[in-house]
């Protein structure tokens, strides 16, 4: 450094001199901001807030906010709350947590120590300000006895809790779900999916399955906050909290209510039907009742569970019922479990031979009672066989052998190419969890899934709904409907509209239409409105015809069309196929679908039953079926079914099931 | 009798600012003081580790202190910039082997001490700085040109603790360069370009870059009882902490809100609640003078540097005392809103320790020269 740099540098440190003037007032400046707030604080505040930390302080509770109602189409209450007294403890304020935990233990009928390990855990988690709930939904006399012994415990308070009330109960349990505690594991991954939106803490409740999961951060409303003053020992006083502080009570903000495209009077329809008091008796299955703009109108899943079990707390035996039930009363049968469709895969087989033109309409075909392809016999539902039938009469008839027949000539690409086309084989889209995808088999599928070639013996299987096929009940739904509409496949959807606490419209769901199938897709395939007439015609055949499968089973004033099935649980040796079903062990009877849209000339409702073990479709699920369809016609079109002459409206008939494979 | 090496020793006595010593000696009695009680419950027997840590920290600071003050600070100035890369490194290297704590990526593990790169970073920041003005002769205020380097040498470390997430000491960085850029003087053309700059900005910032939480945690600075449960909880409970002092206090240990748990974090971001609250008015206006005192005689020992270099060192450390100490008391006080903010000398903490006795070192040789001439 030169010695001119050097002066320089001098100078201009010189030059900096005004600058530090500048600096002393500001510091001193701000000293004097901080030394007027202590005055105020520390002087003029100082005794109030003296007396305040003496009587020791402010006690917060969180406000749990309602979750939001669910209500039906027309706006009649599916799910909500109910007022009720919880028992917590705030560990800040418990003097001695043993004897306090000893002595509640008997009134609510929780071992000392869960009660003490839940605190201990809790404080060491979320500090001891944060109030542990113990039990929710005291009855009166809890609420009685644990009020006598708050004066010896410091800490124990008892708070209005909410609880989530389903007054439908088992009805519909699957597609409602049901709310519990949040699980530690839980916590974290909610936290990370909802940041920004809602702070999970332990002991919040949240939805744990069907709609109250899907749609929590509707649901879902803001916790609030309220504010007490509280003595040393954590017990109300009345003093006023100081102005110091600002500090005000927060309200809680209620979740938003979902209206749904269900309609109770159907859905409780749906419901009694599947428990129908006839020779079979309660159903275990699922039913799933569409509008003809996907809108689900019903939805059982059966055995079900009353998930207001849930919402007290579910003791452990109910909860290890519910595990052990060999039904799994918990799984939603509608979309959680696949079957095979069984005969209700026919009118697809038929939609594509027609389609394809390996027959026509009035193409005679000769389906006896066996069939014999390669080395092996195939074997009809019934000894004698069918005679010579058209399409439409097999359909009525459910002919095994006219569809192996279409089976062996189409192939199992053709037939998965038309069942695709109409829904099956791909999730639904409807907003659910656990949907599973069913399974539509084809050439390739097979040498990648299973690692062999296709055998030409499985496209006879598959064409009526055997072997590879899968489905769910809801896909069965949306396919048939698509036949009841020449064409058109709907997206399922539950949720109609979301509003607020204010009925203010949050956000509307419009029916959305996946595909048109009888318009030429990008490879030019489609299937014709005739063909889809020619089909129809079968699947009224089987509610009207002579010899329908369901012909027991009419509307007064409504026709409609439908397709039954019986699924073999396990393939049995020519002599066995005749046995009759109800002798054997109810877990080894066949399933029984029932699949059916009406009117049949234009449908405005399907519905799909599936009753497992039920030894027949015909029996099984088509009286179902036929109930919940009578319950939406004399509700939405009373006129239809007074204008219907007197003898057609006869009691139940008792069928002769002989056969519906 | 006098002999040259006593003349030697006498002058080296007078050259070190013995009352600038004594008032960082009496700050660092009362922190311990406040730390013992803050770190010792009622029934506590023995003495508590941060505690003995805390000691320890303060011995090395001590030692460091010294060194410093004998070193040249120029020796700084040439190594400014290779501090800053290296620093700067360190900063990345916290991302990919870094110490989770508390939800941020902020330490490094060294075996025996955990430490905080972007602590390290405001006094790197300040030498580079300090170096880059020193070297630029401005007469009329810096302009837009000027800016460029300083503004760039600021966004490099900004933007790396932002990522942490450690918003407290990226504000912090901010502050400080901005303060030496202030000091430094600007331009009125830009100055008013940057308002209006600002002016601009905050509502699309508000609209666009802030989450959620991110508007709910400001709107909460500004009224506490919106979220009486975080920030506005601590907030409240500091407030009564240091109101219910009173005129004496409640005298050491003796604190409820402190003892009884009610005060969050009292032994680093709230020591200054207890504090108030066990010494009340008298005691919390001795510290706030020892703090003033201690900046006053910063800015005078800056005022009398010998060079422009040691000048901007003092002043952008100056700045940075000032502003933790203004705003961790703010907060504490409630004028503030809460930011994880620790007060210089008081609060326990390592990295924070030996940086601030480092950054007092280093006025301190600015002190110990400026009787060169």
């Amino acid at each position: 450094m030169s010695s001119r740099e050097i002066a320089n540098q001098e100078e201009e440190a010189r030059s900096f001199q005004p600058r530090y003037r500048l600096l002393y007032i500001l510091v001193l400046a701000s000293g004097f901001v901080i030394f007027l707030r202590l005055w105020y604080l520390q002087i003029v505040m100082g005794n109030e807030l003296r007396v305040f930390s003496e009587k020791n302080l402010i006690k917060e509770t969180k406000i749990p906010a309602p979750r939001g109602l669910i209500l039906d189409r027309e706006g009649r209450v599916l799910v909500d709350n109910l007022p009720g007294f919880g028992a917590a403890i705030s560990p800040q304020y418990a003097t001695d947590l043993k004897a306090s935990a000893t002595a509640i233990s008997p009134i609510l009928n929780i071992a000392p120590n869960s009660i003490l390990s839940a605190v201990k855990e809790s404080r060491f988690k979320n500090g001891p300000f944060r109030p542990v709930r113990v039990k929710d939904n005291l009855s009166l006399d809890e609420v009685y006895r644990l009020k006598l012994l708050r004066m010896d415990h410091p800490g124990l308070n008892i708070n209005e809790v909410i609880t989530r009330h389903y007054p439908l109960r088992e009805n519909g349990a699957q597609l409602f779900g049901y709310v519990a505690e949040i699980s530690k594991e839980q916590i974290a991954k909610f936290n990370n999916k909802f940041r920004g939106i809602f702070n999970f803490e332990q002991g919040d409740i949240i939805g744990k399955n069907g709609l109250e999961e899907v749609w929590e951060r509707y649901l879902r409303g803001t916790d609030g906050m309220s504010i007490v003053e509280v003595d040393a020992r954590g017990r109300r006083t009345d003093a006023e909290t100081p102005r110091a502080f600002g500090i005000k009570p927060l309200d809680a903000v209620p979740g938003h209510n979902l209206i749904l495209t269900i309609d109770q009077d159907i859905q409780q329809a749906a419901y009694k039907a599947m428990n129908r008091d006839d020779h079979i008796g309660p159903r275990v299955g699922g039913l799933v009742a569409l509008k003809s703009n996907g809108e689900v109108l019903a939805w059982v899943s059966a055995p079900s569970y009353d998930p207001n079990s849930f919402s007290t707390g579910i003791t452990s035996d109910v909860w290890g019922k519910l595990i052990n039930d060999p039904y799994r009363p918990l799984r939603n049968r509608v979309i959680q479990d696949h079957f095979s469709p069984g005969s209700t895969f026919k009118p697809i087989v038929a939609l594509a031979a027609l389609q394809e033109k390996v027959i026509t309409p009035t193409t005679v075909i000769s389906a006896p009672g066996f069939i014999r392809f390669g080395r092996r016999i195939y074997h009809d539902h019934q000894k004698g066989g069918h005679g010579n039938v058209t399409v439409d009469q097999a359909i009525e008839r459910s002919s095994n052998v006219f569809f192996y027949k279409m089976g062996i000539a189409l192939g199992i690409d053709k037939i998965a190419l038309y069942a695709k086309m109409i829904g099956l084989g791909a999730f639904t889209g409807i907003n659910m969890s656990n949907e599973v995808p069913g399974l539509i088999p084809t050439r390739e599928w097979k040498l990648k899934a299973v690692g062999e070639e296709w055998q030409p013996g499985e496209n006879l299987s598959n064409a009526i709904g055997q072997g590879y096929v899968l489905t769910n009940a809801l896909q069965m739904a949306m396919a048939y409907s698509t036949i009841g509409q020449e064409g058109l496949l709907y997206r399922p959807f539950v949720v109609k509209k979301i509003i607020n606490q204010d009925n203010e419209l949050i956000q509307e769901f419009q029916p959305h239409l996946i595909r048109d199938a009888s318009q030429p897709n990008a490879e030019g395939a489609f299937i014709s409105k005739e063909t889809f007439r020619a089909v129809k015609k079968g699947m009224w055949r089987v509610a009207n015809g002579e010899r329908g499968t369901a012909r027991w089973w009419k509307i007064p004033g409504v026709e409609m069309a439908g397709k039954t099935g019986t699924v073999q649980m396990r393939s049995y040796s020519a002599d066995q196929i005749y046995d009759k079903c109800e002798v054997r062990p109810f877990n080894q009877r066949h399933h029984g679908w029932f699949i059916a849209f009406a009117p049949a000339e234009k449908p405005e409702i399907t519905i799909a039953v599936l009753a497992e073990h039920a030894c027949h479709g015909s029996t099984g699920g088509a009286p179902v079926a036929r109930d919940v369809i009578q319950a939406y016609m004399e509700k939405y079109h009373p006129d239809w079914i007074k204008a219907a002459p007197k003898a057609i409206r006869a009691p139940d008939p008792a069928p002769t099931p002989e056969g519906d494979e | 009798m006098r002999t040259a090496i006593q003349v030697e020793e006498r002058t080296f006595f007078r050259r070190v600012d013995w009352s600038y010593v004594i008032v960082i000696l009496g700050l660092n009695l009362i922190g311990l003081i406040n730390l013992y009680s803050a770190t010792h419950g009622v029934n506590d027997v023995g003495t508590n580790r941060l505690f003995i840590n805390q000691i320890v920290w303060l011995v090395g600071g001590w030692g460091i202190f010294f060194l410093l003050t004998f070193v040249n600070y120029e020796l700084f100035g040439r190594a400014a910039y290779f501090l800053y890369l290296i620093n700067l490194g360190a900063l990345v290297a916290v991302m990919f082997i870094g110490h989770k704590a508390l939800g941020a990526q902020r330490w490094i593990d060294l075996g025996f001490f955990n430490y905080q790169p972007s602590e390290t970073m405001k006094l790197t920041l300040i030498l580079v700085l300090a170096k880059y003005f020193s070297n630029k002769s401005i007469e009329d205020g810096l302009g837009a040109k000027d800016l460029i380097i300083p503004l760039l040498l600021l966004a490099l470390p900004f933007a790396l603790t932002v990522k942490q997430p450690d918003l407290g000491t990226a504000m912090l960085l901010f502050f400080i360069a901005l303060s030496m850029i202030v000091f430094m003087r600007v331009k009125r053309s830009i100055l008013i370009a940057c308002l209006a700059m600002g002016l601009v900005a905050a509502p699309m910032v508000w609209n666009f870059g802030l989450k959620t939480y991110q508007k709910n945690r400001i709107l909460t600075f500004f009224n506490p009882g919106r979220d009486p449960r975080g920030a506005g909880y601590n907030s409240i409970q500091s407030k009564i902490a240091v109101g219910s002092g009173k005129i004496l206090g409640k005298g050491f240990r003796k604190g409820t809100q402190s003892q009884l748990e009610f005060l969050p974090e009292r032994h680093t971001d709230f020591i200054y609640s207890v504090l108030s609250e066990e010494h009340g008015f008298i005691g919390s206006l001795l510290t706030l003078g020892m703090f003033m005192f201690l900046l006053v005689m910063g800015v005078r020992i800056a005022s009398q540097a010998r060079d422009k270099f040691g000048a901007l060192i003092a002043v952008g450390i100056l700045s940075y005392i000032f502003w933790h100490m203004f705003i961790n008391i703010g907060m504490v006080i409630g004028i503030l809103p809460i930011v994880g903010v620790p007060l210089p000398l008081l609060s326990y903490g390592g990295t924070g320790m030996l940086s601030i006795m480092m950054g007092l070192g280093i006025i301190s040789s600015v002190a110990y020269r400026r009787y060169l001439f």
